[in-house]
């Protein structure tokens, strides 16, 4: 008899469920889901708080996940469970694997009806790193770019002058070795002259610096073109700078102490990153920092780091998530996030306004960002894209940390990425 | 009145057998059928019959992975297992704060996983790390552990090693197990120590060694992907990666579920067949387990 009683209650229970979920046209509960340090999370809450004081209708849940790569995996997982969050970011090297299957809403419809955003506003650059298959799937946040940060203070220390814009490789190398030092007199460095990741995003602008492509075929890729008299030279002066010149710590010395946090001790003159680290040095850095263009050498180039707002094809309240993505892109949403320091933004009104600009805040020449724009290159856009990037900079960090030799590592990293390109 | 017995048996299973159904068998099901279609967690799965296997057999991270996997295992159940067996002689003696050094070789074995794996990292840090200080102190070779594709599993097995609280607690309740008058005859026939151990302890505590060894062995296969993953994330150079990460990241990185879940029927598979070459393999050596 109570067993039935129960039964009966977990019926009525079910039957109230879908009660739950339906929700009227742009209003109602939409989730949002972030990755980052606490710094860029308390920006995006803060984009989240001035969002609900002016759409009181739609409330946002903020879902925070801390590292990117997690990120993409607990996505994958609600995708597959069929219940992401209405609104996600998604860095443009992996929209693909997530568009290609189906699992983000085409935004065309919506932009062409909105008041608000306008294609034109935004550097293309960004805006069309996020087309798939002619559909745009995501609205970019950001047209951030690899950067060089660097610690005036050392450069200072041991009379190096600052980077300046059109400088070269050997312009680079030489600073680099000027400011590896050897603190403590033991015979092995603690200080480096340069911090840099061994991974394919990070020597690509290097292999187009020497005049070869990455790929080639940009729209349609079918391998890497590492294996040029170009790229290899770039691979070769790439992974030198560990082996031969010894400026960047060697593998022992990255686990010991990673090249982020030995630039924000002070231990590392010139790290490369994009504009993300710009909230955590603000925060831990103790000295005088700036950021500069990378160098070049046949020719100038940078890589695009961008991440866009997308809106899973899963989503039950779609229309009240392109409200929220509507508003993160207008240029109050996008000047919340530039005050943080974490975005150069992407919508060109805000990038080329103090905003973003103001020399008081750190770093005092954040045009560097925006001078680099022409000659930045986007990565090709490819389902499978993660996994070559993954297998490439495997053989690259290899390479890096002398375990064979830059040749062989190039040559390699093409073998073993083929398959992925053709979808084996 | 037994059906109503059997009714009540059922209804007091019930939570547990529904837990399991829809927790484990449920999934298990699934997943078995995930593996023979190509499915990427948002279109429908299409039905590929073996493709998926056929494919891993020329797929190099397959192999690699699992042969980091077996040569895991093979280290880390055999010196655990001893590891566990040596700790549970010793305590079993009664002595001063025995209770003591029991909980201190418990201990570890109630860290959470990533909390564990966080603390070994700094330890085995190959420069700031206490292990390789106090290495050098002592001018012996300090190698660079997690960096070093050669010793990156060994230090792994190491990690291992300190969490064996659970062997030997089973040990020491098969070592309580044997009668004392056995022993105690032995001496009386002239048995030395390394006598009695061979002759009677050994013999009657294998029913707990084979119970401890296979379940180790089933634990392996799975306990690498908590150090794996926030440790090394398989590296360097894949020296780290076993079969449960690249399970995770084929069907959550790279939304290739139905590869993900062949490559786990396949570790399943591996893990039976080890789990019975044990058993038949200490079953001919004369123990059995009554």
């Amino acid at each position: 008899m109570k067993n039935s009683i129960i039964f009966l209650f977990l019926i009525a229970l079910l039957a109230l469920l879908p009660a739950c979920q339906s929700a009227p046209a742009s209003g109602g509960k939409i989730s949002f889901m972030v990755f980052g340090e606490p710094a860029e999370l308390a920006a995006y809450q803060r984009l989240v708080d001035t969002f609900q004081q002016e759409h009181p209708e739609i409330q946002v849940e903020v879902i925070q996940v801390p590292g990117q790569s997690d990120y993409r995996k607990r996505m994958a997982a609600d995708i597959a469970a069929g219940s992401p969050a209405d609104v996600v970011l998604v860095n443009y090297r992996r929209q693909a694997a997530f568009a290609s299957a189906g699992a983000l809403t085409p935004l065309d419809d919506y932009l062409a009806k909105s008041t608000t955003l306008k294609e034109a506003d935004f550097y293309p650059q960004s805006f069309a790193a996020f087309k798939w298959d002619g559909k745009q799937v995501c609205i970019p946040q950001n047209i951030s770019s690899l950067v060089i940060y660097y610690n005036k203070a050392l450069f200072d220390q041991a009379g190096v002058a600052y980077p300046a814009p059109g400088w070269t490789w050997a312009d680079f190398l030489s600073a680099a070795q000027a400011l590896t030092k050897d603190l403590n007199g033991d015979g092995t460095n603690e200080q480096f002259g340069a911090g840099i990741d061994p991974e394919l995003i990070r020597i690509a602008p290097f292999v187009w610096q020497a005049g070869s492509d990455l790929v080639d075929d940009d729209a349609n890729p079918t391998t890497l073109m590492l294996d040029t008299s170009e790229a290899l030279d770039a691979g070769k002066f790439f992974m030198e700078l560990q082996t031969a010149h010894h400026v960047v710590p060697n593998a022992e010395q990255e686990a010991a102490e990673a090249s982020e946090s030995r630039f924000l001790n002070g231990r590392t003159a010139m790290y490369f990153n994009s504009r993300r680290v710009v909230p955590t040095i603000r925060e831990a850095a103790k000295f005088d920092w700036d950021v500069a263009a990378l160098p070049q050498e046949k020719t100038a180039a940078t890589i695009l780091h961008a991440d866009g707002y997308c809106l899973p094809s899963a989503s039950k309240n779609k229309d009240a998530a392109w409200v929220f993505i509507e508003f993160a892109n207008s240029a109050e949403g996008q000047t919340i996030l530039a005050q943080t320091g974490r975005t150069v933004p992407s919508l060109i009104s805000i990038a080329e306004s103090p905003v973003f600009l103001d020399p008081s805040n750190k770093p005092a020449h954040s045009q560097v960002f925006l001078d680099v724009i022409p000659t930045m290159r986007v990565l090709p856009l490819h389902p499978a894209w993660a996994d070559i990037e993954d297998t490439a900079t495997q053989e690259i960090t290899r390479g890096f940390y002398g375990e064979t030799d830059p040749y062989d590592a190039m040559l390699r990293a093409v073998q073993r990425t083929r398959d992925y390109f053709t979808g084996k | 009145m037994i059906s109503a017995r059997r009714a009540q048996i059922f209804a007091l299973l019930a939570p547990y057998l529904m837990g399991a159904f829809l927790l484990v068998a449920l999934p298990a099901g699934i997943s078995l059928y995930v593996s023979f279609t190509r499915y990427d967690g948002v279109s429908t799965p299409v039905w590929v019959g073996l493709q998926n296997f056929q494919l891993l057999r020329i797929e190099p991270l397959f192999w690699v992975a699992l042969i980091n996997s077996l040569i895991y295992i093979s280290q880390a159940v055999l010196l655990r297992t001893l590891a566990a067996l040596g700790l549970a002689l010793l305590y079993n003696q009664p002595r001063r704060a025995t209770g003591l050094y029991r909980a201190i070789a418990y201990l570890p074995t109630v860290i959470p996983d990533t909390a564990y794996a966080l603390v070994w990292l700094w330890i085995l840090n190959p420069l700031y790390g206490p292990l390789n200080l106090a290495l050098r102190a002592f001018n012996l070779p300090a190698p660079a552990w997690l960096t070093d594709t050669r010793w990156a599993i060994p230090a792994i097995v190491l990690m291992s090693l300190f969490q064996v609280g659970e062997g030997l607690v089973i040990l020491l309740a098969g070592l309580r197990h044997i009668p004392r008058d056995l022993k105690d005859s032995a001496r009386v026939d002239g048995a030395n120590a390394l006598q009695t151990f061979s002759a009677i302890t050994l013999p009657l505590l294998s029913p707990w060694l084979i119970l401890l060894t296979v379940r180790d062995v089933v634990l392996s296969f799975q306990n690498t992907f908590t150090p794996a993953y926030i440790m090394t994330r398989g590296g360097p150079y894949y020296a780290t990666y076993f079969a449960p990460l690249l399970i995770y990241e084929t069907a959550f990185d790279r939304l290739r579920f139905g590869q993900g879940a062949a490559i786990m029927l396949i570790v399943f598979a591996v893990t039976i067949f080890l789990v019975l070459a044990l058993y038949f393999f200490f079953e001919s050596w004369g123990f059995d387990d009554d």
